[in-house]
């Protein structure tokens, strides 16, 4: 293997990626970007429930007693102020108690409570809160229910320290721009195939083996390179960096694998940019798990990117150890050597 | 005695049912200039993408300078200058950096690119990007890359098809002082002057077969028939043309009567080009 060459394709390939200028741009704009929608992202999490309430004649205090355990609840002057209040999405939930309706739930009669609910609240929340208020009914009638609850949390209490959003979109802003750099690297390969410059290295004394090493570490570069520096200004290097590090290296092999796979495939930069756009939706779905918390189930697990934004987000969000996500760093590992081999394989039969 | 330079044995390639090449043999002397010469299809290019080591020939071997091509590529391309018929340069590169990048891939210690682009005549131009040249300008600097590495065996495939006249001139200029230095070259070809001009021996290819192989000389007293071409006076004072063919028992008596009998304008003598040997060898012309 020689070193030399390989050194040499790589700042040819590096310096050709920066001279292009849609790519030049856009690698720019995405770290630029990417950046500021992680910053715009709310910090931290509103733990509290606001329910909008209109009593009139409600005793002084009871808001208060009522209140606790992440639920505050916000008394508006009249109805069509409460309405206005839940139209406008300032609260989800608003209650109506008609004027002496406490008194009688103390006196252990029959009161009537009002719900109103926003438009977009889903039907399980509707039916969680019309639960709760039945309890809330029990409890102020001096009944509550002949059940004694034991909370126990499984696992660290996330009480109080919720993942905020921007933290939770940090992973798949990771694999977005690991793809952005993914789709530069297939699109120069396919260039370089198209307009017969890779033919012209193949008559060099260069090996096929060195050729792809060069392309590979040119992407592997690329991509770490840029995942680094977003990671780094977001402060996802924060927490036990190193193993951060080593899990951006891996989820850039794996993407460089899926670049050659690419390359072998797209004739030009628009179908490197079709073709790129198609893996980047199967990538990007264990990330959206991350995000949005149940919406996807145990077949995520297929997906090589898995194991990369679940290493990061657990790592970066909530301190895990290298214990913690050895696994997913084999797994992650596997998956790299596999696409690399592959698109190897594949792109080798294009050059041919 | 030169030593052999290329020697290509039954040499064959396939596209799935298409035979490209087929089982041609041939050798080439180191400093020989061998035109390789065909219509489009013929087989040229896949001919030397073989001999380069771009493709594994289905059947038969190939060596340049004693080495197997399939088996020691790297060897053999570190001896080789490849110039292609397409334009295949970096062309958001300069000159210079395309020259210097193929430079450092040979291993080409201390490389000035400047006399080079002298050579080429694109010397004032080195630091410009290849993307705003001209079609001549950019096979030229095709050619100066093949250089780089002071080839023994240089492979020109159409080096200078569709280029004006002083391109063209420029690129037969630098192969002859290859032919001087000692280098082997390969030339491939539609210009059959071209090919007379500046090759040793020529190889007609046609269908992935090698028809005839000789130096252009040989093939032309071969196959080719010399004659005079004669201006005359006719009866109603126009110009009429008329060919008297050499080397036939008659002719010295058809000359004498045209001395005789004809008021003669001009005479020209007369051979057949390579073309028309191609022509009659395959029957059909290089287009």
């Amino acid at each position: 293997m020689n070193w030399g060459v390989i050194g040499t394709l790589v700042a040819k390939d590096i310096s050709l990626y920066f001279k292009n200028r849609f790519f030049a741009l856009i690698t720019v704009l995405a770290l630029v970007g990417y950046t500021v929608m992680f910053f715009v992202m709310p910090a931290s999490v509103n733990e509290t429930v606001e329910i909008g309430i209109y009593a009139p004649n409600l005793p002084v205090g009871i808001l208060d007693r009522l209140a606790g355990d992440g639920v505050n609840f916000v008394a508006a002057p009249s109805r069509e102020a409460l309405e206005a209040t839940i139209l406008g999405g300032d609260q989800p939930v608003g209650l109506v108690l008609e004027a002496g309706t406490v008194a009688r739930l103390v006196a252990g009669q029959q009161g009537r409570i009002e719900v109103l609910f926003a438009t977009a609240l889903p039907e399980d929340f509707r039916d969680l809160y019309t639960t709760v208020l039945g309890e809330l009914g029990f409890l102020l009638s001096g009944r509550p229910l002949a059940v004694e609850i034991d909370e126990q949390v499984l696992g660290p209490d996330l009480a109080g320290q919720q993942i905020p959003p921007r933290q939770r979109l940090l992973p798949m802003l990771a694999v977005f721009i690991l793809m952005m750099e993914t789709m530069g690297l297939a699109s120069l390969i396919s260039t370089e195939v198209e307009e017969g410059t890779l033919q012209a290295l193949l008559v060099t004394p260069m090996s096929m083996r060195e050729l792809f090493v060069g392309k590979g570490l040119t992407g592997v570069t690329l991509a770490f390179v840029q995942v680094v520096l977003l990671m780094a200004v977001t402060g996802g290097l924060a927490r036990q960096p190193l193993l951060v590090l080593v899990a951006l290296l891996l989820g850039a092999m794996l993407v460089t694998g899926v670049g050659f796979l690419m390359a072998s495939v797209g004739k030009d930069l628009l179908s490197v940019m079709s073709w790129g756009v198609l893996a980047l939706l199967v990538l990007i779905i264990p990330s959206i798990g991350i995000l949005l918390p149940g919406v996807v189930s145990g077949w995520v697990r297929a997906i090589p990117s898995h194991y990369l934004v679940d290493t990061v987000h657990r790592v970066a969000n909530f301190g895990a150890g290298w214990g913690d996500v050895g696994v997913n760093l084999l797994a992650l590992l596997a998956f790299s050597a596999a696409f690399l081999w592959l698109g190897g394989a594949v792109l080798r039969r294009r050059f041919a | 005695m030169p030593e052999e330079a290329i020697r290509a044995e039954n040499l064959t390639y396939r596209y799935a049912d298409l035979t490209a090449v087929d089982h041609i043999d041939f050798e080439v002397a180191e400093g020989e200039i061998l035109g390789f010469l065909g219509p489009n299809g013929a087989g040229k290019s896949t001919t030397i993408k073989m001999l380069t080591g771009q493709l594994r020939p289905k059947e038969g071997r190939a060596t340049l300078l004693g080495l197997d091509v399939v088996r020691e590529p790297n060897r053999v391309q570190a001896q080789i200058g490849v110039s292609f018929e397409d334009t295949n340069l970096y062309e958001q590169m300069s000159a210079e950096a395309n020259l210097k990048l193929f430079a450092r891939l040979f291993g080409v210690r201390d490389f000035e690119p400047q006399p080079l682009l002298e050579r080429v005549g694109l010397s004032g131009r080195g630091r410009d990007r290849v993307e705003g040249y001209s079609k001549g300008m950019k096979q030229r600097l095709m050619v100066a890359r093949a250089l780089v590495n002071r080839p023994r065996i240089l492979f020109l495939d159409e080096p200078t098809e569709g280029l004006d006249p002083a391109s063209a001139a420029a690129i037969r200029g630098i192969i002859d002082e290859e032919r001087q230095r000692g280098a082997t070259v390969f030339l491939t070809t539609h210009d059959m002057h071209e090919a007379d001009l500046l090759s040793d021996r020529v190889a007609f290819l046609d269908a992935g077969s090698i028809v005839a192989l000789d130096t252009p000389h040989a093939l032309k007293q071969a196959y080719g028939k010399r004659l005079l071409r004669a201006e005359t006076v006719a009866s109603n004072g126009d110009l009429e043309s008329r060919e008297i063919v050499l080397d036939l028992p008659e002719t010295a008596e058809a000359l004498q009567a045209l001395f005789r009998d004809e008021q003669v304008v001009t005479l020209h003598s007369e051979e057949a080009t390579l073309e028309d040997i191609f022509i009659r060898i395959t029957g059909r012309g290089l287009a």
